[in-house]
C-alpha cells in the first residue's frame, strides 16, 4: 500500500537572503531576480515520490515577509517537523542572525518527544562568491543542525540535496515512535475543506 | 531578526493583538489595505493570551514588577502645521489586579530522582515572598508556613527552563519567584493518599512547556460569530478544536452530569421518565416564540420555569446549565439565551462548546497570520507614543511610534488600555470580571475517560455571590501536563477573584486549608486575579478623533459575541464598501506563474459554483456523493499539475502554451462534468424529498428546516416515550394516563 506523508517544514532566516527565491526554485523550478511579497500564500507544496511506495507531501511554510521584525506567530511555528535556516553568504548580519532563528524555533516547536525540530542550514546565494568559504561542519555540530548545504537558488545548487537531506532526517524521527497526535481534533471548514485533512496533520499516515 | 526602520505610510494602524485588534487586521489586510500591527508587548494577543507555566510565571512577575512609566518624550518637534498631539498611555496594568499565587504541592517527590542537574549560578534566593508583597497589589500573606528549602533546586530548574523557553520574549529577571507562600500540606500526601501520587512543583516547571495556560476563559458556541468567522474566512485552517465532552453542575454539594443533548437526555440515569419527557417538551417548545411566553416578558425567568411545573432538577438545569443566567433574569433574556445554547447543539458533538487545541490564546494569532500572509507588517515590543491630530478635520492622521518615527494612517486602531482614562467613556463604578486558575491533579468528576472537557454552571454558593463559571481541561486539549488538568474559573466580580472564587475553589477541591482528606482532587498550584470587563468599555463617544478606533479587552460573557461584533463594527466604520473577511484561498489551490493564475481564477470560480450546489444540499445525503467529486477533482489535479511541469521544461514556450491551454479546457470540461452530475444529483435529492426543496434555496432555510426535522424526531421520540408510558401507567394507574 502506498502511504502519503505529509510534512511542514519551515524556511526561516533574515530579510534578504533568499528565502523565497529558495521556494520558488524548489517547488516551481522557476527563478526570478524579482518577487513581489508573497500575497496571500501561507506555504508551497512539494510533492515528492520518495519511493515506490512513498508520496511525501513538503508543505514550504515562507515566513511571510511581513513578518521580518522577527515576532512570529505560535500558528506559523506549531507542528513543524523540520526547518530550512537561510542565510545570505554576502552578509554576515545575516550569518550572524542564524542562531536566533534556530533558538526561536527551537524554543517555539519540538517534536513530540521533545527533541528539537531537524534543521538544515543553508549558505545561500553561493554563486556571488569566488573563493572557497570555510567549512560550517563545526558550526553545524555545535549549534544542533543537522548539516548544511551551499546554495544557490539562481544556479539551482544544492537545493534538491539540502531538501533530501531535510526530508530523511525527518524520516527517521519518524520511524522512532512518536506519540500520536490527540485523536478527534475538529477542523471547522468551510466548503473549500477538500484539503483539510492535510492542513492540521503533519506528522499522520495517509493511506 | 534585524531592527530596521518601519515603512512611513500604511492604511490602518493597529495598536495591541488582543482578538478584536487582530480581528479587524486581519479582515482589513485581506481586502487589500496596507496594516501596521504593533504591541507594546513582547507576547502576541494581550489579555487573551496563553502562556506556558513558566511563561505565565513571568508574566505574573511583570505584573507585580513597579509599572515604571517611561519617560514621556516630547514629540512636539515632529509637528508639522495645523497639527496637535494625543498622547496615549504607556503602561496597561491598570486592567490587571489582585494578583494572587498559591501552591499547595511540595518542591519535589521524595522519590522523585533528579534529572540533568544544572549548573547554577545564583544562590537560593530569599526575597520572593517580600518580591509579591511589595508589589502594589496588596497581596495576601497566607497564614501557612512558607517553605524555603529546596528553593535553590527549584530555582535552578526554573532558570534553565524559561532560557529554553523565553530566549526571545523580554528581559526576565531569574529566580524571583512569584509566589506568595509555599504551604505545606497538613499530613504528608503520601500517607494519605497512597493511591494519588501528588505532582511536585517542580515536575510542573519541568513540564512547563506543556501548559498553554489562558488568561481568559472563553468557549466557542458551535454556531457563534466566532465559529462562523472562522469558517467563511478560512482562518479556521490555523487551528484544531476540542469538543467540551459535557456539561457539568454544582449542587447541594455534588457535582452532576447535566443532560443537554436528545442522546443525553435519553440516556440519563438521574432523570426520571417524567422528567425526560417535560424535559424533551419544554426544550422543544421554547425554541420558537410563543404568546405564552410573552406574557413573562419582564419577569423573571425562573418564574416561568417554575410555572412550567418542570420541578427542581430541571429548573436548575434549565436556568444555570443552559440558559446560564441568574435567578433575577428576566424571561426574554432568559429564554434567548436558552435558544443559544439549543442552537449550537449538535452542530460538532453532545454539547454547544467547542475549544480550541493549544488554548483560547490561538484565536487571536491565527487571525494575525491571516493578516501576515496578505501582507500586514507586525512588530511586537514596539508602541505607539502619540497620535498626530489634524486640528481643522479632528482626525488622525498619523502616529508617532516609540523610536520617534512619524507614520502616517488613515485609521488608527487601539486596544482600549492605551487610551487614557480622561478620554474614554467606560461604566462606572467600573466592572471586571475575576478569575482563578486552577492545576489539579485529577478531574472534578471522574469518569470511564480521563480526558474530558468539562464546563461546569457553579450557582451562586451564597446569597450574594456570583455565580461561576468554570472550565476543565484535560491534556488532550494540549493545554496540560499530562497527568494533570487545567481549571479556569470565571465570574463578575463582587470582591477580589480570591475572595469571589476561594470559596468555590475551597469547596470543590482539595486545598490544604481544607483539613478533610477526601475524593476531590488536589489544587497543586493556583493564581487568582481580576481583569477589567471589557464589555464596561464603551466603543462610542469618546473624546478621540473620528478615524480613532476603540477595541475592548476580554469581556465577561462565556461566547465571543461582544469581541466579534465589535471589530465586524470598527470594520465597517473603516470599510464600508468591503467585505468582512472573504475566504481565503487554498494554498494548494495557488498556481504560481502568471499565465496560469489567470485562468485557475476561472477555473476556482466554476469550482466554488459546483461545491456551492452541493453545499445548499442537505449535508447528510449528500456527504457521499460531494467525496465521490471531490476524489474526482483531487485525481485530475493531480494527473494534470505533474505534467505542466514536464512540459515547462522540455517544450518550447508556444507549444508548451497550447498543451497547457489544451489540458486546461479539458480539465473544465471535467469539472463541468462534474458539475452537471451534481446538478442531477441535486434534482434526484429534490424529487426525493419534496418538503425538504426549501432548504435548496437558501443555507438560513436550510438550518430551519433542520431544526424542524429535528423537532418532528423528538416529538417522535416523545410519542414513543408516551406510549411506553401510557402502556406502564395502565397497567398500573389508568388514571394517571392523561395528556
Amino acid at each position: 500500500m502506498q502511504q502519503e506523508l505529509l510534512f511542514k517544514v519551515l524556511v526561516i532566516g533574515d530579510l534578504g537572503v533568499g528565502k523565497t527565491s529558495i521556494i520558488k526554485r524548489y517547488v516551481h523550478q522557476i527563478y526570478s531576480q524579482h518577487y513581489r511579497a508573497t500575497i496571500g500564500v501561507d506555504f508551497a507544496l512539494k510533492v515528492l515520490r520518495w519511493d515506490s511506495d512513498t508520496v511525501i507531501r513538503l508543505q514550504l511554510w515562507d515566513i511571510a515577509g511581513q513578518e521580518r521584525y522577527g515576532n512570529m506567530t505560535r500558528v506559523y511555528y506549531r507542528e513543524a517537523v523540520g526547518a530550512l535556516v537561510v542565510f545570505d553568504v554576502t552578509r554576515a548580519s545575516t550569518f550572524d542572525a542564524v542562531l536566533k532563528w534556530k533558538d526561536d524555533l527551537d524554543s517555539k516547536v519540538t517534536l513530540n518527544h521533545g527533541r528539537p525540530v531537524p534543521a538544515v542550514l543553508l549558505a545561500n546565494k553561493s554563486d556571488h562568491l569566488a573563493s572557497q568559504q570555510p567549512k560550517l561542519d563545526s558550526f553545524c555540530r555545535e549549534n544542533g543542525f543537522v548539516g548544511w548545504f551551499e546554495t544557490s537558488a539562481k544556479e539551482n545548487t544544492n537545493i534538491e540535496e539540502a531538501a533530501r537531506c531535510l526530508v530523511e532526517h525527518i524520516l527517521n524521527n519518524e520511524e522512532s515512535p512518536m506519540i500520536e497526535r490527540e485523536p478527534g481534533s475538529l477542523v471547522l471548514s468551510g466548503f473549500t475543506n477538500a484539503t483539510k485533512g492535510h492542513l492540521n496533520c503533519s506528522s499522520c499516515v495517509k493511506q | 531578526m534585524a531592527a530596521e526602520e518601519l515603512p512611513s505610510e500604511f492604511d490602518v494602524v493597529i495598536l495591541g493583538t488582543g482578538l478584536v485588534e487582530s480581528v479587524v487586521a486581519a479582515a482589513c489586510s485581506r481586502v487589500g489595505q496596507r496594516v501596521l500591527h504593533l504591541d507594546r508587548r513582547s507576547y502576541y494577543a494581550a489579555n487573551w493570551a496563553s502562556f506556558t507555566f513558566n511563561g505565565l510565571l513571568t508574566w505574573i512577575q511583570q505584573h507585580h514588577e513597579e509599572s515604571q512609566s517611561e519617560e514621556v518624550q516630547d514629540r512636539s518637534s515632529l509637528l508639522e502645521e495645523g497639527e496637535e498631539l494625543i498622547y496615549l498611555c504607556n503602561s496597561d496594568s491598570a486592567s490587571i489586579s489582585n494578583l494572587q499565587v498559591f501552591c499547595y504541592t511540595r518542591e519535589t517527590h521524595e522519590e522523585e530522582e533528579e534529572e540533568a542537574p544544572t549548573p547554577d549560578p545564583d544562590p537560593a534566593d530569599t526575597t520572593e515572598v517580600e518580591t509579591s508583597a511589595d508589589g502594589d497589589n496588596g497581596v495576601k500573606e497566607t497564614s501557612e508556613t512558607v517553605s524555603a528549602d529546596s528553593k535553590e533546586k527549584e530555582t535552578k530548574d526554573e532558570a534553565s527552563d524559561e532560557k529554553e523557553e523565553e530566549q526571545s520574549q523580554a528581559p526576565h529577571t531569574d529566580g524571583e519567584e512569584p509566589e506568595t507562600a509555599q504551604p505545606q500540606p497538613p499530613t504528608a500526601p503520601s500517607q494519605s493518599e497512597p493511591v494519588r501520587k501528588k505532582i511536585s512543583y517542580t515536575h510542573l516547571v519541568k513540564e512547563g512547556r506543556r501548559f498553554n495556560i489562558d488568561l481568559v476563559s472563553k468557549l466557542m458556541f458551535s454556531r457563534g460569530s466566532l465559529v462562523d468567522l472562522l469558517i467563511k474566512s478560512n482562518v479556521s485552517r490555523y487551528a484544531e478544536f476540542k469538543n467540551i465532552t459535557r456539561i457539568l453542575t454544582y449542587r447541594n454539594g455534588n457535582t452532576e452530569q447535566v443532560p443537554c443533548s436528545r442522546a443525553d437526555v435519553f440516556a440519563s440515569r438521574q432523570l426520571s421518565v417524567v422528567e425526560k419527557r417535560k424535559l424533551m417538551r419544554f426544550l422543544t417548545s421554547c425554541v420558537e416564540e410563543t404568546e405564552e411566553q410573552q406574557v413573562y416578558n419582564g419577569r423573571p425567568y425562573l418564574e416561568f420555569l417554575r410555572d412550567q411545573h418542570l420541578g427542581d432538577n430541571l429548573q436548575h438545569f434549565l436556568l444555570h446549565s443552559i440558559a446560564m443566567v441568574t435567578e433575577d433574569t428576566p424571561t426574554e433574556v432568559g429564554l434567548t439565551s436558552t435558544r443559544h445554547f439549543l442552537r449550537s447543539l449538535g452542530r460538532y458533538g453532545n454539547t454547544p462548546f467547542l475549544f480550541p487545541v493549544y488554548g483560547l490564546g490561538e484565536i487571536p494569532q491565527c487571525f494575525c497570520r491571516m493578516c501576515a500572509v496578505f501582507g500586514g507588517i507586525y512588530c511586537l515590543r514596539h508602541s505607539v507614543q502619540c497620535l498626530l491630530v489634524d486640528k481643522n478635520t479632528n482626525r488622525c492622521k498619523g502616529v508617532i511610534d516609540s523610536r520617534g518615527q512619524r507614520i502616517s494612517c488613515s485609521h488608527f486602531v487601539v486596544e482600549d488600555g492605551f487610551v487614557s482614562a480622561e478620554r474614554k467613556k467606560v461604566a462606572t463604578p467600573p466592572r471586571s470580571i475575576s478569575r482563578a486558575v486552577l492545576i489539579t491533579d485529577a478531574s472534578i468528576l471522574p469518569s470511564d475517560s480521563d480526558q474530558q472537557v468539562s464546563m461546569v454552571t457553579v450557582p451562586p454558593i451564597a446569597a450574594g455571590s456570583p455565580s461561576v463559571t468554570m472550565v476543565e481541561l484535560c491534556s488532550a486539549t494540549m493545554t496540560c501536563a499530562p497527568g494533570t488538568y487545567l481549571v479556569h474559573l470565571t465570574c463578575q466580580s463582587v470582591g477580589s477573584a480570591h475572595e469571589d472564587l476561594s470559596p468555590v475553589v475551597t469547596r470543590m477541591f482539595h486545598t490544604s486549608e481544607s483539613h478533610d482528606q477526601d475524593e476531590r482532587p488536589s489544587v497543586l498550584w493556583c493564581l487568582y486575579f481580576n481583569m477589567a470587563d471589557g464589555s464596561a468599555a464603551q466603543v462610542e463617544g469618546h473624546d478621540l478623533p473620528s478615524n480613532v478606533h476603540m477595541c475592548s479587552g476580554p469581556d465577561g460573557g462565556l461566547g465571543h459575541e461582544h469581541a466579534i461584533t465589535q471589530a465586524q463594527s470598527i470594520f465597517d466604520k473603516i470599510l464600508p464598501q468591503e467585505d468582512f473577511c472573504p475566504p481565503a484561498p487554498n494554498p494548494e489551490d495557488i498556481i504560481y506563474t502568471e499565465e496560469e493564475t489567470k485562468k485557475e481564477g476561472v477555473e476556482e470560480e466554476e469550482e466554488k459554483e459546483t461545491t456551492k450546489e452541493g453545499e445548499e444540499e442537505e449535508e447528510e445525503k449528500t456527504n457521499e456523493e460531494e467525496k465521490e467529486t471531490k476524489k474526482e477533482k483531487e485525481e485530475e489535479e493531480e494527473e494534470t499539475k505533474p505534467l505542466k511541469e514536464e512540459h515547462k521544461a522540455i517544450q518550447p514556450e508556444e507549444l508548451w502554451r497550447a498543451e497547457v491551454l489544451d489540458l486546461l479546457t479539458q480539465l473544465v470540461l471535467v469539472q463541468k462534468e462534474a458539475a452537471q452530475h451534481q446538478a442531477q444529483v441535486v434534482q434526484l435529492l429534490g424529487m426525493l424529498g419534496t418538503q425538504n426543496s426549501q432548504q435548496i434555496q437558501d443555507l438560513q432555510n436550510m438550518g430551519r428546516h433542520q431544526s424542524l426535522l429535528v423537532e418532528n424526531h423528538q416529538a417522535l421520540l416523545l410519542q414513543t416515550s408516551r406510549i411506553a408510558n401510557h402502556l406502564h401507567d395502565i397497567t398500573k394507574k389508568p388514571a394517571a394516563a392523561s395528556q
